[in-house]
């Protein structure tokens, strides 16, 4: 078996340890024997959904976003419908924002990707703090770090998970992320993958049940360390 | 108001005094009473320097730049006060003044070497006005207290535009800075590297590869490390401008040596990123009008003593104590560790304070993979992310050991390893660190 993850524009989307998200998920392939390439699409580069099997949209600057929102136009219609026909995506951060219809700053407006149903309004000042959440998706807790300056309001879509610990969308609603098909945006970085094993299965396990089968499994992995790490942040926000 | 401003340096004097005798850093503290006492008491004694003031601003390298830079001009028989402990904030610039004032509230001083905090300098600088600034880089950093590395950059540029009449002292070689040096309309002093000296295939995080003024992707003849290195721009002609002060003939190994302006300099230091923190001094002294004669004696006898590569010898093992406290500088720190080609043990200490950046992701943004060689006979990770640490190591199949208490780290190594043992600490586990080193050397005594 085989997964291409692809990675939207790292050379303007890069902030945050994004690079371990990739690093997460090229290495949790290859100790299951599953092989795995990540192919890195600049900013002119042609991006062609049908050979992809994971996208990951990190995170920028609000500046860079602006600047990123201008190659998206271009790229708006495929993937669409790499999300309407199940494709797997990860959003982070600004990529999470860029999910939406558009991120109202006061520089201006950045419109969205709009492939989900979404919007995201610049906010008094920024919500930054380490996060923990509880998802339906996952036993152990999911935890990372926010740091944003949007307020994002996912609508009728259902969250990520609810807000243990840290601001989440809005700070008020209580409930981070989105989940749209087998789409996953959320603000944490961390980065995200790494202390969050079974969100990172998660993204694998669906790509290989969209490409070989719905019984398609996962073997499972030693993951002391992950949790570990997960439970010290837990402890340390939560309980 | 001439007793209010001796009350506050009186008053500052004894609180560093008794800090000092608890053994604690207290010198911020020492600020704080002095400007509840006397808030005009920066402008004032800041006002009294003889000559000129220096600010030294930039991510990486401002506290080894500022302390050479000082002692420097003190080698050329200039009185100079300085934040030497790296105290950056506006309470820690305002202790290095009254701690250095006399007891009659004056200054007695020629130069002013002032280290500050980027987001600082709105506080900092209208108070000192300073003559000269270096910029020694831009790398992301704490960027869950700055925000972005963008909202840095504004905070400088309205800085630097408040001083007008300020020299700015520049690293060429970044993109980042040498735009806002000249885009500020300041007069600058440009220094740097005009050729390629490491070589530098890593894959490595690189800030601002777009060009500032137009927006273009920059292109690169060659870097030295993260973005440093010699650009320019295909579509409005922005470049790496010409350099005033340009090490020539670089050398890094056990030692370093460059030549600038035919001077040959050379330092018993290891670290490339060296040579960017000596040029900068260097470039300081000269633009200040003074012929630098002393600079090379001046390094032979420059200790910093303050956790920056400084050399401990424990019941025979060899002990490095360094500073890694964001991607760039980290980087250049393995870079560093890697040189010494004998084998040796890692101890990496990770903390999440205030001061070092409560967000650790930047552990990602590291080149660690460079420590998976067999010279590496043991990582040990510790402090308080030392989770975070192990996790990151064995994504790049690297496996350490945990040990949360540094102290205990360290004794472990010192008993069973090479001998020869470095040990890479962020910022708020720098002091702590140092002080167990400094307590086991005193114990073999």
């Amino acid at each position: 078996m085989k997964l291409t993850i692809g990675h939207l524009y790292p050379d303007l989307l890069n902030l945050y340890g994004d690079r371990g998200n990739i690093q997460c998920l090229m290495k949790r392939c290859q100790w299951r024997g599953i092989e795995a390439e990540t192919i890195s699409f600049e900013a002119n580069d042609r991006i062609d959904f049908s050979e992809l099997d994971i996208v990951l949209l990190g995170g920028g600057s609000d500046r860079e976003q602006m600047l990123v929102c201008e190659k998206l136009k271009a790229i708006q219609g495929d993937f669409k419908r790499y999300v309407e026909s199940d494709g797997v995506v990860i959003a982070i951060c600004g990529g999470y924002q860029l999910l939406g219809k558009y991120y109202k700053t006061d520089q201006g407006m950045i419109p969205g990707l709009d492939l989900v149903d979404m919007y995201t309004e610049q906010g008094e000042g920024r919500l930054i703090n380490n996060i923990v959440l509880k998802s339906e998706l996952f036993d152990m807790p999911v935890v990372g770090f926010e740091n944003h300056g949007g307020r994002t309001c996912i609508k009728n879509n259902k969250p990520l998970g609810k807000v243990l610990s840290g601001a989440g969308n809005d700070g008020v609603s209580g409930y981070e992320g989105v989940i749209y098909k087998n789409v996953i945006g959320t603000y944490l970085h961390g980065p995200l993958l790494p202390k969050n094993p079974q969100l990172a299965d998660w993204l694998i396990l669906r790509a290989l049940q969209k490409k070989y089968g719905a019984d398609v499994e996962l073997t499972d992995l030693d993951d002391t360390q992950e949790k570990e790490a997960n439970d010290y942040i837990y402890k340390r926000f939560v309980k | 108001m001439k007793i209010r401003r001796i009350a506050a340096v009186w008053a500052a004097k004894t609180a560093g005094f008794i800090c000092k005798k608890m053994g604690r850093q207290g010198v911020t503290w020492a600020g704080k009473i002095a400007l509840k006492i006397y808030p005009p008491i920066l402008k004032e004694l800041a006002a009294e320097v003889r000559k000129d003031i220096f600010a030294v601003c930039g991510t990486n390298g401002k506290t080894t730049t500022n302390n050479m830079l000082c002692a420097a001009l003190e080698a050329e028989g200039q009185k100079v006060i300085c934040n030497h402990t790296g105290s950056n904030m506006l309470n820690g610039v305002v202790a290095a003044f009254v701690l250095g004032a006399k007891l009659n509230g004056h200054m007695d001083a020629d130069y002013a070497c002032i280290e500050a905090d980027e987001a600082s300098t709105k506080y900092i600088f209208p108070q000192i006005r300073p003559d000269y600034m270096v910029l020694t880089n831009l790398f992301r950093d704490q960027l869950d207290r700055y925000g972005e590395i963008d909202i840095t950059m504004n905070i400088l540029e309205t800085m630097i535009r408040s001083v007008p009449e300020m020299k700015v002292i520049v690293n060429g070689d970044d993109a980042l800075s040498a735009y806002l040096a000249m885009d500020s309309g300041n007069s600058c002093i440009f220094y740097g590297i005009s050729q390629p000296v490491m070589k530098n295939d890593t894959n490595e995080i690189r800030e601002g590869r777009f060009c500032k003024r137009c927006g273009e992707k920059l292109q690169y003849s060659f870097y030295h490390y993260s973005q440093l290195g010699d650009y320019c721009c295909p579509q409005c002609g922005f470049k790496r401008p010409g350099l005033d002060f340009d090490a020539e003939d670089v050398l890094v190994g056990d030692r370093l040596s460059f030549r600038v302006e035919n001077r040959l300099i050379s330092a018993n230091y290891k670290g490339f990123y060296n040579v960017y923190n000596i040029l900068a001094a260097y470039a300081g002294v000269r633009t200040a009008g003074m012929t630098g004669e002393h600079f090379t004696d001046m390094l032979k006898k420059f200790n910093p003593e303050n956790g920056r590569m400084e050399q401990f010898r424990i019941q025979g093992t060899g002990i490095t104590l360094n500073l890694a406290k964001n991607p760039a500088g980290f980087n250049q720190n393995i870079s560093a560790v890697m040189q010494d080609t004998a084998p040796k043990d890692v101890i990496i200490a990770i903390n999440d304070n205030a001061q070092d950046g409560i967000d650790i992701s930047w552990l990602w943004d590291v080149d660690f993979d460079r420590f998976g060689e067999e010279s590496i006979r043991s990582i040990t990770v510790s402090g308080i992310r030392c989770q975070d640490m192990r996790l990151r190591l064995k994504y790049v199949d690297i496996p350490s050991v945990l040990e949360p208490d540094v102290e205990k780290a360290v004794r472990d190594r010192i008993k069973d390893g090479t001998g020869n043992l470095y040990v890479l600490v962020n910022y708020t586990a720098l002091f702590g660190t140092r002080n167990i080193l400094k307590k086991l050397e005193g114990e073999q005594k």
